[in-house]
């Protein structure tokens, strides 16, 4: 059957003979190498390949004989099998079958004829499945699957797409493909497992090296591949975060850990001054000079040595050896120049001479009296409602026995008073004052209201701001601060004070004492101690020279009035009906004027009792 | 392996009645599976006959005289996928029946002659005893899908049962006697490709939204 021809056809022609002659060379269905032997070499045909197997091309040349290399001077003839038709060539040097005229499954047979000459080889015989060699693959492209704990691997998923010639979605050509990668500037390729899926992983790829990657496909259980893709570059770079990361959290890790251990040290070595800024001590109740042990272990003796002020030289010397250790305790400091706590010896002689307005060896220290700004004990009994001059004068009047905490209370109005109304009498030096007592004890209170007190020790006769009292032997010049004094009290006639100076006892005074009717003027001579009548119409001493409204009386020691002698400390047996206590007096007292002193009285603490002395009071 | 995936291309086939999607999915199925039954038998035809070659490398081309002896020669074959396309797909089936029929029997004895030469290996033995397992496998599988193509009317009934023992016989024209071994291995490569494209043609034609 004749076919038709169009201008990329080949001519057929009918060919009896099935015997063909063999020819070297030229057997493309097998790997042949066009290199070898090809000088000697007659017209044959290179290669017949098919991309879609619909349809395929067949090369030749015309080899060494150039006397066939003019156009027409050789055609191609192809036998069919069973078909017996043959077409000839036109002019190329190719010859392409379309699809009408390509049978799978069928043998092909490629000839090439001269004029006289028919140059064929049998084994250029094929079928069409067997010469396909598909497309390449396209749109390969890579991403990135994972990157190695260590940061020096990485593993890639390359893709693609099948060739479009091929029809592999009819499922009229089922093809494999074969990845092969390489470094960049590497020979060899290593080739991965051929398999028929569009995608494929490359493990093991190193992190900062360059990769080369191409593909190409072939069909399944067939030989013959066709020719690579294009070539495309995998690089994946360091990842630099990574190692910043590292040594960041290592020098984080170990800066914390210095951190720390040198705050330990700070804390373990500043113990005790953290301690101190973080649980301020609390000032505990300390009295100069004293240690608390003396008073728990009922060292009397020595409590009262040290009370009253024996061996001055002591005073600091305990001081130094109880309170060295702890520099916490606070002690009252009254004089700013007590900057050291266990220092008492200043301290002492001017809070003394402060109270008592006597000049004292340290005027500086009396004049400028600013006492260190220690707020212990003072600030309950420093009161500013108090009308300042009386308090001043009534502190003042005070003899202070032994400098103690609540002498900042007394300083405080004493810096006040100025001096004129502190008129030292009967300044027997220091020593005089040591036996004073700012204390006595009230050994009767007469239904007058009036208060006998019973003498504590040898006391010095002070002014007392209201109203106080003195000694009629002390000469005229404290007329003039009676007198002073007694302005004052006119001024002030609210303040009244009942006062009982015995010779040489103690005496106190009273703020806010009422005046009742007249109390029945009271004194013993030479008891030790009187009683003060509030009422003015006492005789007064002529030296004192108190106008009649002067409530205060001052003791006369000739005031006949007799008095049972009473202990300092005395039982209060009942209340009479003018609100009276009525003491017990105590046995065996005999009236002794010339003894100022109690005979229970023996060395006994000021203001204090102790439990042993306790037994001896009570009758 | 054989036994149990023919087994479960049987139950793959049972769905309940009245579901027709079931029923394509399942047809769908049936197809994959034979499709690769057939892809894995031409697999093995390939690594046979390029084994042969090693061992008998033949000088020449005997493509020309070889093609003039296989026996499934005479069976029309569609030549081209637009030829595949074009005919009926009753005649397709019809083709892929009688080309598993046809070799049932030279693969059977090819193996016997294998078994017998001491110069092959046992890989090749074990090959062609597969060889000529999977061509029966393969030919009950497809006829398990023509009966569920039946069912479902996607092609006529008008098939006739090529696995009576009348088609076979009609069929053995006994020419393949007279094929050497080579040839044989040859003519098989061939016809198994066949059978593996007119399968996925056929599959696409029928059940297209499934994997074409």
């Amino acid at each position: 059957m004749a076919v038709l021809l169009s201008s990329n056809l080949c001519l057929i022609l009918l060919v009896s003979a099935l015997d063909w002659l063999p020819t070297p060379a030229s057997a493309f269905l097998i790997d042949w190498d066009r290199t070898t032997s090809s000088a000697t070499l007659g017209p044959h045909f290179t290669d017949c390949i098919s991309r879609d197997q619909e349809t395929f091309r067949c090369w030749w040349s015309p080899g060494s004989l150039q006397n066939l290399s003019s156009p027409g001077a050789l055609r191609v003839f192809y036998l069919k099998k069973d078909y017996p038709f043959f077409f000839y060539l036109h002019f190329l040097l190719e010859c392409f079958f379309d699809a009408n005229h390509t049978s799978v499954w069928i043998p092909y047979c490629v000839q090439l004829r001269g004029q006289n000459v028919t140059y064929f080889n049998e084994d250029d015989c094929f079928t069409v499945e067997n010469i396909v060699r598909p497309d390449p693959p396209v749109s390969l492209n890579w991403t990135l699957l994972n990157i190695s704990p260590s940061g020096l691997n990485y593993d890639v998923l390359v893709s693609w797409k099948p060739p479009p010639s091929a029809d592999v979605g009819v499922g009229w050509m089922r093809i494999e493909y074969e990845i092969q990668y390489r470094e960049r500037n590497a020979t060899n390729w290593e080739a991965l497992e051929k398999q028929p899926h569009t995608q494929q992983t490359i493990y093991g790829l190193q992190i900062g090296k360059e990769y080369e990657v191409h593909i190409r496909s072939r069909m399944q259980a067939f030989v013959k591949f066709g020719e690579f893709s294009d070539s495309i570059f995998i690089e994946v770079t360091e990842i630099p975060s990574k190692d910043y990361t590292v040594p960041l959290t290592l020098v984080l890790i170990f800066g914390v850990v210095g951190v720390l251990t040198v705050i330990m040290l700070i804390v373990i070595s500043q113990q005790q001054r953290i301690m101190m800024i973080l649980l301020p001590p609390v000032p505990a109740p300390k009295i100069k000079g004293i240690d608390s042990e003396l008073l728990k272990k009922g060292k009397l003796e020595e409590l009262n040595f040290i009370l009253n002020g024996g061996g001055v030289d002591g005073l600091p010397a305990y001081a130094t050896d109880f309170y060295q250790e702890e520099p916490w305790v606070e002690f009252i400091e009254v004089d700013e120049e007590d900057a050291e706590g266990g220092d008492k010896e200043d301290n002492y002689n001017s809070d003394t001479q402060r109270l008592l307005g006597l000049p004292h060896r340290n005027i500086e220290g009396f004049s400028a009296i600013s006492h260190p700004d220690d707020d212990s004990g003072r600030a309950s009994c420093y009161d500013t409602d108090l009308p300042e001059h009386d308090t001043q004068r009534l502190m003042a009047s005070l003899l202070p026995g032994q400098p103690e905490d609540n002498e900042t209370c007394l300083d405080a109005p004493a810096s006040e008073t100025g001096e004129k109304p502190l008129i030292q009498t009967q300044i027997g030096g220091p020593q005089t004052w040591v036996n004073t007592d700012l204390y006595a004890q009230v050994s009767n209170v007469m239904p007058s209201g009036g208060v006998v007190l019973s003498p504590g020790q040898q006391p010095k006769i002070q002014e007392n701001t209201s109203g106080s009292e003195r000694e009629t032997q002390k000469g005229g010049k404290q007329n003039e601060d009676v007198e002073g004094i007694k302005e004052q009290k006119r001024n002030e006639p609210q303040f009244q004070l009942f006062v009982v100076v015995p010779e040489g006892g103690g005496y106190t005074a009273e703020n806010n004492t009422q005046q009742t009717s007249t109390p029945p003027s009271t004194s013993v001579p030479g008891a030790g101690y009187q009683t003060i009548q509030p009422q003015p119409m006492e005789t007064k001493p002529a030296a004192t020279g108190d106008a009649n409204e002067s409530p205060y009386i001052l003791p006369e020691p000739s005031q006949p009035q007799l008095f049972t002698p009473v202990a300092d400390y005395t039982v209060v047996q009942e209340l009479d009906t003018h609100r009276s206590l009525l003491l017990n007096p105590p046995p065996s007292q005999s009236p002794s004027l010339c003894q100022p002193q109690h005979p229970l009285k023996v060395p006994m603490p000021v203001g204090y009792v102790t439990p042993d002395l306790l037994g001896n009071l009570t009758p | 392996a054989l036994c149990s995936r023919l087994s479960s291309m049987r139950a793959a086939s049972s769905c309940t009645n009245g579901q027709t999607g079931c029923h394509f999915l399942s047809l769908a199925n049936l197809f994959d599976r034979v499709i690769q039954h057939s892809a894995r038998m031409h697999g093995i035809s390939n690594d046979l006959h390029s084994e042969f070659e090693l061992y008998f490398l033949p000088s020449k081309n005997q493509i020309g005289r070889v093609s003039r002896n296989c026996h499934t020669s005479t069976i029309l074959t569609p030549n081209g996928k637009e030829n595949a396309q074009r005919i009926a797909r009753e005649e397709l089936t019809e083709v892929i029946l009688k080309l598993l029929v046809a070799w049932r029997e030279p693969l059977w004895h090819f193996h016997q002659n294998m078994a017998q030469h001491r110069e092959f290996n046992n890989f090749s033995s074990n090959k062609s005893l597969e060889m000529s397992e999977m061509v029966h496998e393969l030919r009950r599988g497809v006829q398990k899908v023509v009966e569920k193509m039946q069912m479902l009317g996607v092609i006529n009934s008008s098939l006739g049962n090529l696995g009576s023992p009348e088609a076979l016989l009609a069929s053995d024209r006994a020419e393949w006697r007279l094929m050497n071994d080579y040839d044989l291995l040859y003519c098989f490569r061939r016809d198994s490709n066949k059978i593996q494209n007119y399968l996925k043609i056929l599959k696409c034609r029928i059940i297209p939204e499934h994997g074409c």
